[in-house]
């Protein structure tokens, strides 16, 4: 059977991240966060961290989950993009470059490596929620919008990522500039809190334009509000803000000439 | 099918709209042989082969490699080729899935992947390194599995810049055996080395490239003949006959020589015209009372070619 370019390529990229350090970077690191940190604000409260948005109280865990399967497509998105820069540090996007394959295909290749990860790390880690456990709702609508929210904001993601390795002239740089994306983009969110009154002004500012403040409420909404208006919203803005950095993306791609 | 596997006309390239790189460039290959592309750094080399495997553009002239137009027909030529970069390259994977993702990636079927791998491992020496991740291997044995990797695949044109860096002599003479009996079979190769020894063996024509052009093309014995047609004569005289080379110069006043030098015991002269010269050396020296324990003639090499060359 002939397997598609892209999809040769999809394959090789999985091959090459299914190891022990992407692995901990990806399950590892959030599975702490959803147990060790839910478990912790949980406890300082004496019966126990609620949060109550929508009018609805919640347990902090309940509230926590879906923020920590959001950042799957963070996660995901940066070991994606990451790959055009370990491929031009380490001589296989030339290798690959003369070989069969057009630019695209190897695009595709990140997208397609970036979404299988994400997909697979969220239910892995929506796993571990239900093992904390967390009462969720489970509707139709709830999951498409669930898989929608985390396919996007995975593309979305994947392009941040590959402009990065497109731009990035050394390993320290391209290391800075995600580590801080890291702590910024994950902490500065509501991934992990909501936004309160008490929220400093500046830091409601960053987390509204922060990409995974969307992702987080639309995963909320499709687990426990329920999906509404505003849920949409969040989809439309996530699309954009996706077709915005895509298109970013393929401008970069398309003058990288060789390895760094 | 062509003649020609490799034929590059006029090629012309600038990184920085100043100076060229390639200037120019002129040359074909045709099918089974091994071209050696020579020169010093910047010469053009790894230039030439990233606008022949479609990798950058050109800003004039033309090409083909196995018949597909170099600025036109890009797929259908990495359809067909091969490349060693001079650099590393390899996956973050253990040797043998680096063997088995580039099968994937060459559509290789499995059974042939399985088959090419262990033949290819046993050849190149890496059975015992294949669950070795590439990160913990030393340079040598990277640069064995990138070239043997490579081979995962059939094609019909091979470019191999600089492939044997860092090899020792014994892996070196492998590879190379290998690449001999693939051409034989059919295999267009160009093959860029800074080791000129290797190049003589290896090579059916070799172009010698400076300033981003073929400034001398021909097989290893016409670059010779050509212009290393010195050849060096080394005498080795008795201990009891100590001379100095004033007295050397002196003894070979009616003799025609290039170089003369005289270092303890041993003379060493540097002519264009041994063989008319040789049996007056042996008299002259017989005549003068000096004792010959052992004389020695070397032929050019192709060092010798190239440093004259590049330097013309």
């Amino acid at each position: 059977m002939k397997i598609p370019a892209f999809l040769r390529l999809t394959i090789r990229n999985v091959v090459v991240n299914t190891d022990m350090g992407t692995m901990i970077f990806m399950l590892g690191l959030p599975t702490l966060y959803l147990f060790v940190m839910g478990f912790m604000f949980q406890g300082i409260v004496p019966n126990g961290l609620r949060i109550n948005q929508n009018g609805i109280d919640i347990p902090y865990t309940t509230f926590l989950a879906p923020g920590i399967i959001a950042l799957q497509s963070f996660t995901a998105g940066n070991i994606g993009g990451g790959m055009l820069w370990s491929d031009r540090r380490w001589g296989m996007f030339e290798q690959i470059m003369v070989g069969p394959f057009r630019r695209f295909e190897y695009l595709l290749g990140i997208i397609f490596v970036s979404i299988f990860f994400a997909i697979v790390g969220s239910l892995i880690m929506l796993a571990f929620a239900l093992a904390i456990p967390v009462s969720f709702n489970y509707t139709l609508i709830g999951v498409i919008t669930f898989l929608l929210a985390i396919v996007i904001g995975t593309i979305l993601f994947s392009s941040l990522f590959l402009i990065i390795s497109g731009i990035a002239k050394s390993m320290q740089i391209y290391q800075t500039i995600t580590i801080v994306l890291f702590f910024l983009l994950d902490f500065a969110s509501t991934s992990f809190y909501s936004i309160t009154s008490s929220t400093p002004v500046w830091l409601v500012y960053i987390a509204d334009v922060n990409p995974l403040t969307y992702i987080s409420n639309i995963l909320r909404d499709s687990f426990i509000y329920g999906v509404n208006y505003q849920t949409f919203v969040s989809l439309g803005i996530i699309f954009a803000g996706m077709i915005v950095l895509f298109a970013i993306s393929m401008r970069v791609f398309r003058n990288i000439r060789s390895g760094i | 099918m062509p003649e020609n596997y490799i034929e590059i006309e006029n090629l012309r390239k600038t990184y920085d709209g100043k100076k060229f790189a390639l200037d120019g460039l002129t040359f074909n290959t045709v099918k089974g042989e091994i071209y050696g592309l020579l020169g010093k750094n910047g010469a053009g080399k790894s230039t030439s082969i990233k606008i022949m495997t479609t990798l950058i553009g050109f800003n004039s002239g033309r090409g083909s490699v196995a018949g597909y137009d170099i600025a036109k027909e890009a797929s259908k030529i990495r359809k067909c080729i091969g490349v060693v970069q001079q650099e590393e390259s390899y996956d973050f994977a253990t040797v043998e899935n680096n063997f088995k993702l580039a099968g994937l990636l060459w559509e290789v079927g499995r059974e042939e992947r399985d088959s090419r791998m262990s033949e290819l491992m046993d050849l190149f020496g890496l059975e015992e390194i294949r669950k070795k991740r590439m990160f913990d291997l030393s340079g040598g044995q990277k640069k064995r599995v990138q070239v043997a990797r490579e081979f995962m695949h059939d094609m019909k044109v091979i470019f191999l810049d600089e492939p044997t860096v860092g090899l020792d002599p014994i892996m070196r003479r492998k590879i190379l055996d290998y690449i001999r009996q693939k051409a034989n079979k059919g295999l267009t190769v160009l093959f860029t080395t800074q080791n000129l020894e290797e190049a003589d063996m290896i090579c059916d024509r070799i172009g010698i490239i400076d300033d981003g052009k073929i400034v001398e093309e021909g097989t290893s014995s016409q670059l010779k003949n050509r212009y290393g047609n010195l050849r060096t004569l080394t005498i080795w005289i008795g201990n009891d006959s100590i001379f100095s080379k004033e007295d050397i110069q002196k003894v070979f006043s009616d003799i025609e020589f290039d170089e003369l030098d005289v270092r303890d015991n041993v003379i060493t002269i540097i002519t264009k015209k041994l063989e008319k010269n040789l049996g007056n050396i042996m008299s002259t020296l017989s005549n003068n009372n000096i004792q010959v324990e052992r004389i020695n003639v070397e032929n050019p090499t192709l060092d010798d070619v190239f440093i004259k060359v590049v330097q013309k």
